[in-house]
């Protein structure tokens, strides 16, 4: 994470996310997948073959791909669709874009109720005995049961969790590497999928992004930086207050 | 030579050794901003490489001087509440955090009896105007204690001219002891975990043995503390030695 200026002067806090060899590696049409959209299968960061089961190399070898790391689903509208074997870049989102981020959130193992739920736990002192931490009554005399889905203490983080509506600021083409706001689920260096935002505010956000995407041995010669219009650039004086 | 005199063979003195003086050689001073050196982590070095080069960038249209801790700076900053939109604080440069783009260094003053301390960021764009006032060192990395300290020590004028130097001198060693005032202070810092040099400690003796109570004498032989910096320092000062010749 990193700080970034606007040209006001406000301080945004700013994630790096890196497309690491994203390929397609297969097209799943609306009738086969059984949804109400075509999909498209791809796969993320290249890894040793040794570590995938042989089983798994065949999506991999239809595409001509080198096996992946992580294989996700993005649900593609018809006049989306991609051949397998492209490989995507980072130029296919643009700045001003907004997109939601789903990653699998740090694993913090077996915890009490107090630290995954929120509770108030007991007070320290004034004759508690053995009760600081707990989680008191779990249901009513009526109820005469527990409820399924009650709060208790159990294995929490390492679930797949999405960030929505971060707003992209600024795009590196030669590293492949996007600017994201805010936080993003996940440790340094884990696994994330980026999709373009569903939130209904940002329906209409897109202006002209790169469709069905960007790509590299096409005639577009893009600079190696890309900002949004409100970013700071740091080639540029100052800021000053009229 | 075998011919025999009947005397003994002629004292050959043994070769005069040659010395060679290292020690007149003079190092080259080369000061690296600490923001630049990547702290010990599980990131990725691409991460650390573009932070660089943005800070690079900055550096090149805006002037970061070289200051210590004990320096004192004058900054200026756009303010849009201000009338003439900017704002100049001068102060004691109190201690340097952070890494990469967001570094920071806290400016200390009095200003009518009232000690102000203001955090500045090093790269944000606000920021007009940085002037080295006086620049030294003191004895130690962090001088948060002026807080407890009596406040003729963090009184700096507001007016003061730029004290001239040299440009090849080594950096003056401010050895000042400065004196507390009673305590309660905010930290304990007579305790040997600040180790703190720059106090003129007038506690009575029984106190100051009871301090080092909590001292830890093993952290300096713990080996997996240790963080050599010196080969990564190298590279980034190669890399910042060509990028701002460009």
């Amino acid at each position: 994470m990193m700080p970034i200026w606007t040209k006001s002067g406000e301080k945004k806090a700013v994630t790096l996310l890196k497309v690491q060899d994203c390929h397609v590696l297969r097209y799943v049409s609306k009738e086969e997948s059984g949804g109400k959209t075509a999909k498209l299968l791809v796969g993320g960061k290249n890894v040793s073959p040794f570590s995938k089961p042989e089983s798994a190399h065949e999506i991999f070898k239809e595409a001509g791909v080198p096996p992946k790391q992580k294989v996700t689903t993005f649900n593609v509208t018809d006049d989306a669709i991609i051949k397998p074997g492209t490989p995507l870049y980072a130029a296919h989102f643009r700045p001003g874009q907004f997109v939601d981020v789903t990653a699998k959130t740090i694993g913090k193992g077996f915890q009490g109720v107090v630290k995954r739920w929120g509770f108030k736990g007991q007070p320290a002192s004034h004759g508690q005995t053995k009760t600081h931490r707990r989680p008191g009554a779990i249901s009513t005399n009526k109820a005469a049961k527990v409820y399924r889905g009650k709060k208790m203490p159990g294995k929490m983080g390492n679930i797949y969790r999405t960030s929505f509506g971060l707003k992209v600021w600024r795009i590196n083409t030669k590293h492949d590497i996007i600017y994201v706001n805010g936080s993003v689920p996940g440790h340094t260096n884990c696994l994330v999928k980026v999709r373009d935002s569903k939130l209904p505010t940002y329906k209409d956000c897109n202006k002209n992004p790169p469709f069905p995407t960007f790509f590299a041995d096409g005639d577009e010669e893009l600079p190696e930086d890309l900002f949004d219009e409100e970013i700071f650039q740091f080639t540029d004086p100052s800021v000053t207050f009229a | 030579r075998g011919s025999s005199d009947g005397k003994p063979p002629k004292f050959q003195p043994p070769p005069k050794p040659v010395i060679i003086d290292r020690k007149t050689q003079k190092e080259e001073r080369r000061f690296l901003s600490p923001e630049f050196i990547p702290p010990r982590g599980r990131t990725d070095p691409l991460k650390y490489y573009i932070e660089r080069k943005d800070m690079i960038q900055r550096r090149k249209v805006f002037n970061i001087p070289e200051f210590y801790v004990g320096s004192v700076l004058a900054v200026t900053t756009a303010d849009p509440c201000a009338s003439a939109k900017s704002n100049r604080f001068v102060g004691i440069c109190i201690q340097r955090g952070g890494k990469g783009l967001g570094a920071t260094f806290v400016l200390r003053n009095v200003i009518e009896d009232q000690g102000v301390e203001i955090c500045y960021e090093l790269y944000s764009p606000r920021i007009q105007a940085i002037e080295v006032l006086k620049l030294e060192k003191r004895l130690d990395e962090n001088l948060t204690y002026l807080r407890d300290a009596l406040p003729e020590y963090s009184t700096f004028d507001v007016n003061m001219k730029p004290v001239p130097r040299m440009d090849h001198e080594e950096i003056p060693v401010n050895k000042l002891q400065v004196r507390m005032k009673p305590k309660p202070w905010s930290k304990r810092w007579e305790r040997p975990k600040y180790n703190i040099k720059g106090i003129k400690f007038e506690l009575p003796e029984h106190k100051m043995k009871a301090a080092q109570k909590w001292s830890q004498p093993w952290l300096e032989f713990d080996m997996l503390r240790e963080y050599d910096t010196s080969k990564i320092e190298e590279k980034i000062r190669k890399e910042l030695s060509e990028q701002l010749e460009k």
